[in-house]
């Protein structure tokens, strides 16, 4: 984080905090701006323009869901009344709804405090948007440390008492005792005044941009979670508001809004958290999405070591890798484990980029050490597995 | 004098500063402007 001056001293960048962006008007090339503080909005032109709007967290759309102890948690700002809140109230009991990971980082970060922590999502595994295989290990891990898993707990209403604070929450499977609430049900773009202004999204409600990020509007361009990203693999736009894309086609849309021509080709879906000591990392298509692409799909589950078994701190992880039968192309790598996850990950990353098919991936020549692998890295024995199966 | 073209960026966490960032390297004349509601810039990602 970085402070204005901090912008105008080393950037020559003015940056206006507190000031919203209530208005664009594209043909006039002019943006009404409100200063918040003092409640007065002025004009401004513009020749090039950025929209970096962001996204905001979903509502469950339930009454209550205002109550001053219930949280969600999108930026700094969020983090810090949550904190102040759980330094003056001391909360005993905390409920999570939802069971990503900005959930499951959080859960660890509730036990870590001495809350007693429980999840409630209607599903069945954490991490649904994952391999259920993954699921498992992460719930095996929130069991040992002590967080309460609820699934197939579908969020109805919230008791609250007098003062409209809430003090229990109904679920489809009984009712639970809360002191605070954190509300992580994932994010909806924020496309109000591009909307307003006649800019394109598209079907995924996000902004829809051409590969330099710029909306079907010229010199008005998008970029972060207020916009869709092209996924490689499965050749379209997804939404997919993650801070490594948002930073990439930030440079992209810059550059161009500069007079450049940058491009910023997609991602294949590379993604990975930690929740307590255990290390999640997938990347490209899981067999769900892969096979509601209508692929002939392979998968190929092993356990293996993350270093040679007799090597301080070597530890169990599970890789799961998802091909297509008929070619033998690598379609997606998803892994838990204590040790080694979130680096090898990005080996499978570049294989699914590069299009490479699990023959190749098997024999790959890969460093060897006993301290960081085997002599057959858990990748060579997947891939190898895998070659039965085509 | 020619007038300097002025970039103007809504939203100041993770792709705005990168935007004005980049912009400002490729082109040191350019007027860049963020704008943020929140109390914070460059807070994301």
């Amino acid at each position: 984080m970085r402070t204005p001056e901090q912008f105008k001293e080393k950037q020559g960048i003015d940056v206006f905090l507190r000031h919203r962006v209530r208005r664009l008007d594209p043909r006039a090339g002019r943006i009404e701006v409100e200063d918040i503080d003092k409640g007065e909005t002025r004009a401004l032109d513009f020749d090039k323009l950025v929209l970096a709007t962001g996204a905001r967290s979903r509502r469950l759309g339930m009454p209550g869901e205002e109550a001053e102890n219930l949280f969600t948690l999108k930026d700094l700002g969020d983090g810090i009344r949550l904190k102040a809140y759980i330094d003056r109230e001391q909360p005993k009991r905390v409920g999570i709804l939802g069971s990503g990971y900005i959930a499951l980082e959080m859960a660890e970060a509730f036990r870590t405090r001495g809350l007693e922590t429980t999840i409630f999502y209607r599903g069945t595994r954490p991490a649904s948007h994952l391999e259920p295989e993954i699921g498992d290990w992460i719930r095996k891990e929130l069991d040992e440390k002590g967080v309460q898993f609820l699934p197939e707990h579908t969020p109805l209403s919230f008791v609250r008492n007098g003062k409209g604070k809430i003090v229990a929450l109904e679920t489809s499977k009984g009712q639970y005792p809360l002191d605070l609430v954190l509300s992580a049900l994932g994010v909806v773009p924020n496309t109000e005044i591009a909307a307003e202004a006649g800019i394109g999204r598209g079907e995924t409600g996000a902004i829809r941009t051409d590969e330099g990020q710029q909306t079907d509007h010229p010199g008005i361009y998008a970029a972060g979670d207020c916009c869709e990203v092209y996924h490689q693999i499965l050749e379209g736009p997804v939404y997919m508001p993650l801070g490594d894309v948002a930073n990439k086609q930030g440079r992209v849309a810059g550059e161009n809004a500069a007079g450049g021509k940058a491009t910023f080709d997609g991602v294949i879906g590379s993604s990975c958290f930690q929740v307590f000591s255990l290390q999640v990392a997938s990347t490209g298509l899981t067999e769900k999405t892969a096979r509601g692409k209508g692929l002939d799909v392979g998968v190929q589950n092993i356990e293996a070591s993350s270093k040679v078994h007799y090597m301080p701190g070597a530890e169990p992880l599970l890789l799961k890798i998802v091909f297509e039968r008929s070619s033998g192309r690598l379609l997606g790598g998803h892994m838990a484990g204590r040790e080694g996850v979130a680096r090898r990950i990005n080996t499978l990353a570049v294989a699914v980029q590069s299009r490479l098919t699990v023959q190749s991936l098997s024999k790959m020549d890969f460093a060897y050490a006993p301290q960081f692998s085997g002599a057959f890295d858990p990748i060579l024995i997947a891939a190898e597995q895998a070659l039965k199966k085509l | 004098m020619a007038k300097t073209t002025r970039l103007i960026i809504v939203g100041g966490s993770a792709a705005g500063p990168s935007a004005a960032a980049k912009a400002k390297r490729v082109n040191r004349d350019l007027e860049v402007m963020i704008f943020e509601k929140g109390d914070f810039v460059s807070y994301g990602a």
